[in-house]
């Protein structure tokens, strides 16, 4: 390997004046800026007819949030593991008891149940594989303004993953959910994973 | 844009591909050593883009995000196969007889690069795409590949110092 001389380096990097390269170095910077521009030609192929195309065989990117169904729908309650007994306990005197209530168990479903604490916090949603990631459609409360987010949704049974978005903004991991999956685009973020069990 | 298209609007979704296509097609050609491959990798992410436009957690980060996810294709792509493999396939084609010498040299000049491109290794190859063809910035850079920026800029520099080499016939 030939190391370059740093000037060079720096000057490729856009952090010196290339005009003030030595003459010697002059080649080896043209020489590379060179190698660059015959890689720049513009491809003469286009996807966008493929692409968009498959796209319309699809569903849309995003689908209407399904909150009727979930009234409709037969549910069992459970509760995933929480963060604390105290807030199991301030969660469930206000969500628990009125769901189970008016719920039918149901033989592929579940309730899952959102808790977070962000104190602070002017708006916390969930987002998720079961909804699309679409914002909205799963708004958590916090009634006590304790900073203590909660909210339930019947899902079927299965893998889910979820995020929660803090403010409108601020994707967060779910600190409680113990289980977590990467998220697929190559950044080391990961999801939360929530298992629903019938 | 992002925003018409979760709101149920596909069709507003050409708008992005053809804002973002011929760059994300020239980094997976440059990645890949093939057009083909290349359209196959930028048509996927883009498909997959579409899907999980919704998990693009910053819209103003579009441009990176798409870029990420075509360059996880392209290391995808590489995982099944080597470089070397299409070298025949994937040649320049013939000059036509009425091109001009400049053309059929430039030709030669571009394969030339192309070759010495594709004997980079997969991160150093990416990393010097991205820095000198595509012209992302490094902060840019580290947002596509998840990589420092320290990181990034040894890639680049070892990239330039490896493909400096190779290039002693390049006028």
């Amino acid at each position: 390997m030939t190391a370059i001389d740093p000037r060079v380096q720096e000057a490729l990097d856009g952090e010196r004046d290339p005009t003030t390269l030595p003459a010697e170095l002059r080649e080896a910077y043209a020489r590379l800026t060179a190698a660059a521009t015959l890689l720049r030609d513009p491809p003469a192929t286009s996807v966008a007819d493929r692409v968009m195309a498959q796209i319309r065989r699809e569903a849309p990117a995003t689908r209407p949030p399904r909150r009727s169904n979930w009234l409709l729908r037969p549910v069992t309650f459970r509760l995933r593991p929480v963060w604390t007994l105290a807030v199991a306990a301030a969660v469930a005197a206000v969500v628990f008891l009125p769901f189970r209530e008016s719920a039918i168990p149901g033989a592929e479903e579940g309730v899952a149940q959102f808790v977070g604490h962000f104190p602070g916090a002017r708006s916390v949603e969930v987002v998720g594989s079961f909804n699309d990631w679409q914002r909205g459609a799963l708004a958590l409360r916090d009634e006590d303004h304790d900073g203590i987010w909660h909210g339930a949704v019947v899902l079927p049974a299965g893998q889910h993953e979820y995020m929660f978005v803090v403010d409108g903004e601020r994707w967060v991991a779910d600190p409680l959910a113990g289980r977590y999956v990467d998220d697929g685009f190559g950044a080391g973020q990961q999801n939360s994973l929530l298992i629903v069990r019938p | 844009m992002v925003a018409q298209v979760l709101a149920g609007d596909g069709e507003a979704f050409g708008i992005i591909i053809r804002r973002y296509e011929p760059g994300l097609l020239r980094f997976a050609t440059r990645m890949l050593g093939s057009p083909d491959a290349a359209a196959d990798a930028v048509a996927e992410s883009l498909v997959r883009a579409y899907r999980h436009l919704a998990q693009c957690r910053d819209p103003q980060h579009l441009k990176s995000w798409l870029y990420r996810i075509t360059g996880n294709r392209c290391r995808s792509h590489i995982g099944r196969r080597h470089m070397s493999d299409v070298a025949l396939d994937d040649a320049p084609p013939l000059a036509d007889p009425v091109d001009t010498w400049a053309v059929l040299e430039r030709g030669e000049q571009v394969a030339l690069v192309e070759r010495a491109l594709a004997a980079l290794q997969p991160e150093k190859r990416e990393a010097f795409v991205l820095k000198h063809v595509e012209g992302l910035s490094y902060e840019e850079m580290a947002d596509v590949t998840g990589a420092r920026i320290p990181t990034l800029k040894m890639r680049v520099h070892r990239a330039r110092e490896a493909l400096l080499l190779a290039l002693k016939e390049l006028v």
